[in-house]
């Protein structure tokens, strides 16, 4: 990167000698340099970024493991009112992230073969919305504005915290939404250069007071809880989801954005490579000239 | 007899109002590192029919409600 640089500026430095280059050589040289220099910076703040935000995602994702534990066993009535909360953010320039999850969502609510909810096709289309990011609530206000309960941004500036995803979950409660199971959907890390989107399912308060009642194991009635402390994990279980989708979406964004960014730098090079053999091109055409006038001019003495 | 705040405000935010109590209570250095987590800048909007209302951040709405 260094080396390619330093040829840049050797051959701005070259074009600039003889006098007769065209006009604007120079300003196209120190504008490639920028350009490349930019475009590397921003790979490089967006590695860093990425390398913290796949910690956090890590530690987040052991959240929503904990979360799945208590739900193995509820009960999965079909056909019950799903609230929809779409996880995506604010900011741009990260490739295919936010429409992949818009687009999943769109699959979800119109019961399609791909739908992320692999099992469960009886999708009522007027679901409850909830949008966190202003790039996913664009997409989908045109298609799905009138599902719309509440949206939600200015989250993802840097890495989610609980308190983002308690604040979600408490508004989202408040709010009076009717809904048997909440299905988060979020982008979910498969590698460091992929994500795929996928959907997380929350049981909501009715389904862990029936659990047990289906399965060998009477596992949560025989704890006994009372309703209050039934209901305080269905909201706390709800924000810990949350918090666990925010988090790998936000650890997928990043790395979208470094892959996308050094696939623009390497375009911007193509790209530098081709102008540069076009302006070579130029120059020698116009030294040409300038010779072949003068030699003309020379056999006119 | 249940709590007297559960008719108040939700698990989540007893939890989030028991968290920030926690975290004004440590030791200076450990409190610089736990404030960050708990930091939340979030806005957010009710929608009617199709409709956005008014965007409302959150952490102002509660300074105005406790004033």
């Amino acid at each position: 990167m260094l080396a390619r640089q330093s040829l840049v500026r050797a051959a701005s430095r070259a074009a600039v000698a003889p006098g007769a280059a065209p006009t604007g050589a120079r300003n196209m040289a120190t504008l490639r340099e920028i350009e490349l220099r930019l475009k590397s910076s921003m790979k490089m703040i967006a590695s860093t970024k990425l390398a913290k935000a796949q910690r956090a995602m890590n530690a987040g994702k052991e959240y929503g493991l904990a979360n799945a534990e208590v739900f193995e066993h509820a009960s999965d009535k079909a056909g019950a009112n799903k609230l929809f909360i779409v996880v995506s953010s604010d900011k741009g320039l990260c490739g295919g992230i936010h429409s992949s999850v818009s687009k999943a969502t769109r699959r979800a609510l119109a019961n399609d073969v791909e739908s992320p909810l692999e099992n469960d096709k009886s999708v009522d289309p007027a679901s409850p919305i909830a949008v966190i990011g202003d790039k996913s609530k664009n997409q989908l206000v045109r298609t799905y504005g009138s599902n719309f309960s509440m949206t939600f941004n200015q989250i993802g500036r840097d890495i989610p915290t609980f308190a983002d995803a308690a604040a979600v979950a408490d508004l989202i409660t408040k709010s009076g939404v009717k809904y048997d199971s909440v299905v988060l959907v979020y982008n979910k890390f498969v590698s460091a250069i992929s994500y795929a989107p996928a959907a997380m399912v929350v049981q909501g308060e009715e389904a862990l007071k029936e659990s047990g009642t289906c399965s060998r194991l009477d596992a949560f009635k025989a704890y006994e809880n009372e309703d209050d402390a039934t209901k305080d994990l269905a909201e706390f279980s709800l924000a810990n989801a949350i918090y666990a989708a925010l988090v790998e979406g936000h650890a997928c964004e990043q790395s979208a954005r470094r892959n996308a960014m050094d696939n623009a730098s390497k375009n911007a090079t193509d790209m530098i490579a081709s102008l540069q053999m076009q302006y070579n091109r130029g120059r020698q055409a116009a030294i040409t000239n300038e010779l072949v006038d003068i030699i003309t001019g020379a056999s006119a003495l | 007899m249940s709590a007297a705040w559960r008719s108040i405000f939700t698990y989540n935010k007893f939890a989030q109002i028991t968290a920030r109590a926690v975290r004004q209570s440590l030791k200076e250095e450990q409190r610089i590192a736990a404030e960050k987590r708990g930091l939340t800048a979030v806005r957010y909007q009710q929608w009617e029919s199709g409709q956005g209302g008014a965007q409302v951040v959150l952490s102002e709405e509660l300074a105005a409600k406790s004033s």
